[in-house]
């Protein structure tokens, strides 16, 4: 089980599941929810999602027809994205994690959207966008 | 001119001065608010910076004694990072920064309290916490 909560402790969540496909994306839109270089994310079963403690603290915004992304009202900590067309899937910043996931981003994608003052570095695969 | 807006477009401002100081911060409160591997700040000065739309949606958050966090109320996006007793000095998020900030990154720090999933692989300096603190056994 994975544990994760916000900055400021209003929210927490469990994930009783395995995460999957981590990596980070370098898209404007994620640059820009996380004030960040990029977002490193993974996908988690919403069955396998449970907020624990502070839900109602998750301000939702529709960053672009059908994706939702949550984050904390009080303190501004991105928590999760929800998607319309699957509502089976979460997507899950990794940052808000208190626990080791175990899982590290195994590729870049959407790197010819990727901050002028970011160079990649490492030797993890890049897609230009996001490969299908 | 350096320009910056938030995801929704609702907050928007402009920097009149240089950016300079930047650092990716790897502590965990810094993971925590952007969400991510780590946060990216550089710094201007207060008088340089003019909140141009949106600043009733400007959220304060004080998540240490003296430093405010602040982000988008609409949109969550993390925005600044500020000392009260540095009021002349806004450390701003480099994400949300619209096209070339003029600056790059220098070095990592708190890199003690980094992510376990996050390896850093570039050449810049690497400091346990701040540039200049005593190294800890």
């Amino acid at each position: 089980m994975l544990s994760g909560s916000c900055l400021c402790g209003g929210v927490r969540y469990q994930i009783d599941g395995a995460l999957s496909g981590a990596l980070n994306c370098h898209c404007s839109m994620c640059r820009k929810a996380h004030g960040a270089a990029f977002r490193s994310r993974a996908g988690v079963r919403a069955t396998d999602f449970h907020w624990v403690q502070g839900e109602e603290l998750v301000t939702w915004y529709e960053t672009s027809p059908g994706t939702h992304r949550g984050f904390c009202r009080a303190c501004g900590t991105k928590l999760l994205s929800r998607f319309d067309f699957d509502p089976s899937v979460y997507g899950l910043p990794l940052g808000a994690l208190d626990d080791d996931p175990g899982v590290k981003p195994a590729r870049h994608v959407f790197v010819a959207f990727k901050a002028p003052w970011f160079e990649i570095t490492d030797t993890l695969p890049q897609h230009p966008e996001l490969p299908r | 001119m350096i320009r910056g807006s938030c995801l929704c477009a609702e907050v928007r401002f402009e920097i009149s001065g240089a950016l300079t100081g930047s650092s990716h911060c790897h502590c965990a409160m810094c993971r925590k608010a952007h969400g991510a591997a780590f946060g990216t700040y550089a710094a201007a000065n207060a008088s340089d910076f003019h909140v141009i739309s949106g600043a009733d949606r400007i959220t304060r958050y004080r998540s240490s004694p003296g430093v405010v966090r602040t982000f988008c109320s609409r949109c969550g996006s993390t925005l600044q990072w500020l000392r009260e007793s540095k009021p002349d000095l806004v450390d701003v998020a480099l994400g949300v920064i619209d096209g070339d900030p003029g600056v790059r990154p220098s070095s990592h720090i708190f890199v003690g309290s980094k992510a376990p999933w996050h390896e850093i692989t570039d050449g810049l300096p690497q400091h346990a916490t701040r540039p200049g603190a005593p190294q800890q056994n």
